[in-house]
């Protein structure tokens, strides 16, 4: 199994194996890779990329461009549906957008325009729905993926950040959770009434850091459906809820930065993923450069992952 | 024929007025370091010859150029977009640069301007408070490039840097 880890900030693409905890291959010539996904089978790695409007589509193993397909504007996040048949590229440029790339075709056979710019996105389970983000729309979007149109929105106070869906088991969206950027915690909507019905705050019970950028940047549901995940900034830690009453179960502390003779900043935790087990969750820490590994049961960081120029957004990969 | 030369005499300073607005326009959504003119005089010859191919350069492989994602990508919008097929910018285009990276400049302090700071390692003197999204892209003080935009924003002159 492989975490693909993208250096934001470089050009590159860290391949860990989660059975040594170690890099064990670099994907090079990315520059400023934003977000990767792998197809379902795993023969291919979707990628978004900073500089250039195009979704870029290697072959896993041979590490070779199989296309890059021209998208609308500028990319964020990126997902990929289920049954591998759809790629979906938040489009962050002005106006925003979706665009929904054919994964057989490789072209772009939908753009779906949002009255604002989108950063990440979710499915539900099932891949019947996805939900984007527009933090400077204050609002989440949710795509019906069958009729490829949008089918409702919530809209916030404040920026909306990550998104995290809670599925039922046959895979139907229960719950999204989403972090806001003033929000020391997450927002809780119910995905059949369309209501925001909560707003979790973490314990506020130790020291904060100064973040680097927004003060939340990662939250996820294990594929187990028993937790959730939360990963914050100005904590410098993941906080960890048990499922489905939302309680608050502890926090694993990140790795931290200590300039020469001043205070530390905080490591500029960034994404995480788990591993389909539920065993390891895996943290992206940016201004740490590294990933942290952490025991999900145990809570506890296993291992600290050395990483290229700020580490980012991760996805995981049972290797076929 | 008066009414000719009062165009031709006031056409320049429209032309400066023209250029300082679509500066401002394009870099709209950056953070400025001083609204008022530098007491240092930037050099816009030892701009455009020595800082702006540092901003198209890949400095190693674990770095994006700058340019990645300060023409189009995530960050503040300091530098224009190349044309298409360009591999520099014209003498318009680099006009723009200068004037939205010399907002970068501290004009009491320039060694203090956002410009060294930002981009410079934590571990090295660089900005703690926000750190650079786009990572440590000059891990020390001593790193060639670095010393060559300390030297632009200390007020080095093109004529001055040439032959070295």
């Amino acid at each position: 199994m492989h975490v693909y880890v993208t250096n934001l900030a470089g050009t590159t693409i860290s391949v860990v194996d989660v059975d040594t905890n170690k890099v064990v291959q670099q994907i090079k010539d990315i520059e400023v890779p934003e977000s990767i996904q792998p197809s379902p089978d795993g023969s291919r790695l979707y990628i978004t990329q900073g500089p250039e409007n195009v979704l870029t589509v290697l072959d896993r193993k041979t590490q070779k461009v199989i296309k890059k397909v021209p998208i609308s504007g500028h990319a964020n996040d990126l997902a990929v549906t289920k049954d591998g048949k759809y790629a979906l590229v938040c489009i962050s440029e002005t106006p925003g957008a979706l665009d929904i790339i054919d994964t057989t075709t490789l072209e772009r056979i939908k753009t779906i325009p949002t009255k604002n710019r989108l950063h990440d996105i979710v499915l539900t389970g099932d891949s019947r729905y996805a939900v984007a983000d527009s933090p400077q729309g204050k609002f989440a979007i949710v795509f019906d993926l069958k009729t490829l149109e949008p089918a409702w929105q919530v809209d916030f106070d404040q920026e909306a950040l990550v998104p995290a869906i809670e599925n039922n088991p046959d895979g139907s969206g229960r719950r999204l959770y989403i972090q806001l950027s003033r929000l020391l915690g997450f927002a809780v909507v119910d995905f059949e009434t369309h209501k925001e019905v909560a707003r979790i705050t973490f314990p506020n019970d130790e020291p904060k850091v100064p973040p680097s950028g927004t003060p939340s940047h990662g939250l996820g549901v294990s594929p187990d459906r028993k937790t959730l995940w939360a990963v914050s900034r100005i904590y410098d830690a993941v906080f960890v809820y048990s499922l489905p009453d939302l309680k608050f179960i502890g926090r694993v502390h990140l790795p931290q930065v200590t300039p020469p003779g001043q205070n530390p900043v905080g490591g500029s935790p960034n994404w995480i993923t788990f591993t389909p087990d539920s065993k390891m969750a895996y943290i992206a820490n940016g201004a740490d450069r590294s990933v942290s590994a952490v025991d999900m049961t145990a809570l506890k960081v296993v291992a600290r992952i050395p990483m290229g120029e700020e580490p980012g957004r991760m996805s995981t990969l049972l290797l076929p | 024929m008066r009414a000719r030369n009062l165009l031709l005499q006031i056409a320049p300073v429209f032309i400066v007025a023209l250029t300082s607005f679509a500066a401002a326009q394009t870099a709209s959504s950056a953070p400025t370091q001083s609204a008022s003119a530098p007491a240092v005089s930037l050099d816009f010859d030892f701009f455009k010859t020595r800082i702006q191919p540092i901003f198209l350069k890949r400095r190693s492989p674990d770095h994006a150029r700058c340019y990645a994602c300060h023409a189009s990508g995530t960050g503040p919008q300091y530098l224009v977009k190349l044309s298409p097929g360009s591999s520099s910018w014209n003498e318009e285009q680099s006009r723009t640069n200068f004037e939205n990276v010399s907002n970068l400049v501290n004009p009491d302090d320039p060694m203090k301007s956002r410009i060294l700071i930002h981009p410079l390692s934590p571990m090295a003197g660089g900005d703690t408070t926000v750190l650079h999204g786009g990572g440590r892209q000059f891990e020390s003080k001593d790193d060639p490039d670095w010393k060559t935009i300390a030297e632009w924003v200390k007020g080095a002159k093109a004529s001055s840097a040439a032959g070295r």
